[in-house]
């Protein structure tokens, strides 16, 4: 199935997307750039930590509700849209930690309605949030809870070092939210580097952490993480990150989404020269 | 004999300030785009607690052996430590535990003196005049590390150190009562001009020690809220020769968590060299420190 196809089929207007990774490692960023090019609407981004993917699809106008605790570029200072996004008040976010992320897809996992945390306590959070509630221990010890909601993903985006052609993902290293992603949202997309034999998803650290089942589509695009990072191939490339914070969105837009496709879109971005930069 | 050094820098100052933090049984937490941090928490394995481990909330994996801080390359160190965990590990992994301690630094961008933090907004939630990017899992665990949290800050001002935030995402002691939780709330602040510390009963922010070079008056008037301050104020003690030897030459010798401190055209400057010299290197695994 190719990329285009994967979205237009399992992504729809409105629906709470799953995205993998962690800041600026392992972002399926082909696939929002395929989301933009395909200009969804209304959607709900959940992810764990959000960096330039959530970014960009509220810069292409595709996002209303963000779900994360915490939207940035790391060491290169704020993520611009999505701030102005919530300053304005042109998108809505859902004030999260890590915790309520983790638990929220654990009680998805568990077809629990809550999970409880002996965290977020003591914080501003239940002033902004009215679905968590402090509760004491139902048995007895005493001890008091917060209680945080179950997240249902509608389809969740995920990118991989490895996959095969039924939909066993591996990842080489750290899986994060990946995996409960992928087993809990309705519809899940896995964008790979490399697709290999059932046989090496097998002999792989980790084997399948995504596995077949709950998969509705590979699509295999190199580079497809850039310019976040897919351990072990590539680093992230701090290069396209700088000039992605100094292009206006649109001239970005013209530049290296509409009408690109990927070998278009990596000689865009430097081509060998830039693989070069961030191969390990 | 231990000779101190007068010739530092504030991002040097504050590095070993917070490296001096960390006892040798620790679990030191590493969270992202934190380089200051992680230079800290070297400079302490290898000079004073090489017993303690690295928890890299990055790759969410245990590493023991102290590597060169990088820009670009902190991956190698974490994800190939990386063992299979699920989604609730993946965050609660950093849960206090009944066998080691934990001790993890965060910067918030407003701190009232009972220690409360935010690193969600400046001004009313529902319409922000400022949007930072998040608190990550700083909601999650500042209550209840029995060690306590450890906060620092760059930039000691009356914007930073204020009467009251605009949203609690860090807990520090509620109204100055103890720490809720069973945690022992937090236990210092380092910043460019002092090193802060809490009183007991009520728990509020008093003066520990002050930066050589800085006066009383600059840090009264860099502070929003009063100060507790001790009969007798001392002076911070100086870096020493052999940790800014270790600082500069073998734990960050790119001075990548200088980009913690600096701002605008100076800042752009080095990171700019520092990406162009991490993106030169042959070998891609950041240098092991022996």
């Amino acid at each position: 199935m190719s990329l285009e196809e994967a979205i237009s089929i399992y992504v729809q207007d409105g629906d709470l997307v799953g995205i993998g990774g962690l800041s600026f490692w392992r972002k399926p960023i082909s696939a929002c750039r395929e989301i933009i090019r395909q200009n969804k609407k209304d959607l709900t981004v959940c992810t764990f930590v959000g960096g330039i993917e959530v970014d960009m699809l509220i810069g292409g106008g595709c996002v209303s509700h963000v779900k994360s605790c915490f939207v940035g570029m790391e060491i290169f200072g704020m993520a611009p849209h999505y701030r102005k996004a919530v300053e304005s008040g042109s998108i809505k976010i859902s004030e999260e930690s890590e915790a309520s992320i983790a638990l929220g897809l654990k009680c998805s996992y568990l077809k629990v309605p809550f999970m409880p945390l002996k965290g977020i306590i003591g914080t501003d959070f239940p002033k902004v949030r009215d679905d968590i509630k402090q509760f004491e221990d139902p048995l007895g010890s005493g001890t008091q809870l917060m209680a945080l909601p179950k997240i249902d993903l509608d389809v969740a985006i995920l990118h991989v070092p490895y996959a095969d052609e039924y939909g066993n993902g591996n990842i080489a290293g750290a899986v994060w939210l990946d995996d409960d992603m992928a087993k809990t949202a309705k519809k899940t997309i896995i964008t790979c580097e490399k697709l290999v034999e059932l046989e090496d998803i097998v002999h792989s650290p980790g084997k399948a952490q995504l596995p077949m089942q709950t998969t509705s589509a590979v699509v295999k695009i190199p580079f497809g993480a850039h310019p976040t990072s897919c351990y072990p191939i590539y680093t992230f490339d701090p290069n396209h990150i700088q000039r992605y914070l100094k292009t206006e969105f649109e001239q970005y837009k013209q530049n290296f989404i509409l009408n690109k496709s990927n070998v278009q879109y990596l000689d865009a971005a430097g081509g060998a020269q830039t693989i070069l930069n961030i191969l390990l | 004999m231990t000779e101190y050094s007068n010739d530092f820098t504030v991002d040097e100052i504050l590095t070993v300030l917070m490296a001096r933090e960390v006892r040798n049984d620790d679990v030191m937490i590493v969270g992202v785009a934190t380089p200051m941090v992680w230079a800290a928490f070297t400079l302490a394995k290898v000079t004073h607690a090489p017993g303690a481990i690295y928890h890299y909330i990055m790759g969410n994996t245990f590493v023991n052996e102290p590597r060169q801080v990088s820009l670009l390359y902190l991956e190698m160190n974490t994800a190939r430590a990386y063992r299979f965990q699920n989604s609730g590990e993946c965050t609660l992994e950093s849960l206090p535990s009944e066998k080691l301690t934990t001790i993890e630094w965060f910067r918030p961008a407003q701190i009232d003196m009972y220690g409360n933090t935010n690193n969600i907004c400046i001004g009313d939630w529902n319409n922000p005049k400022l949007r930072f990017p998040g608190c990550a899992g700083i909601a999650d665990f500042s209550m209840f590390y029995s060690r306590g949290s450890f906060l620092y800050t760059p930039r000691h001002d009356t914007r930073t150190f204020v009467p009251k935030i605009d949203f609690i995402s860090g807990v520090g002691f509620p109204d100055g009562k103890s720490s809720i939780c069973g945690g022992s709330g937090p236990q210092c602040v380092v910043t460019n001009l002092a090193y802060l510390t809490f009183d007991d009963n009520p728990k509020r922010m008093k003066i520990g020690t002050i930066h050589p070079g800085i006066d009383l008056e600059t840090v009264k008037n860099s502070t929003g809220f009063e100060l507790i301050i001790p009969d007798d104020v001392k002076e911070t003690k100086l870096p020493t020769e052999k940790e800014l030897k270790i600082l500069r030459e073998k734990v960050d010798p790119l001075g990548i968590r200088k980009l913690e401190v600096l701002a605008g055209k100076e800042r752009e400057v080095l990171l700019n060299e520092i990406i162009k010299k991490e993106l030169a290197m042959e070998n891609r695994f950041p240098k092991l420190i022996i």
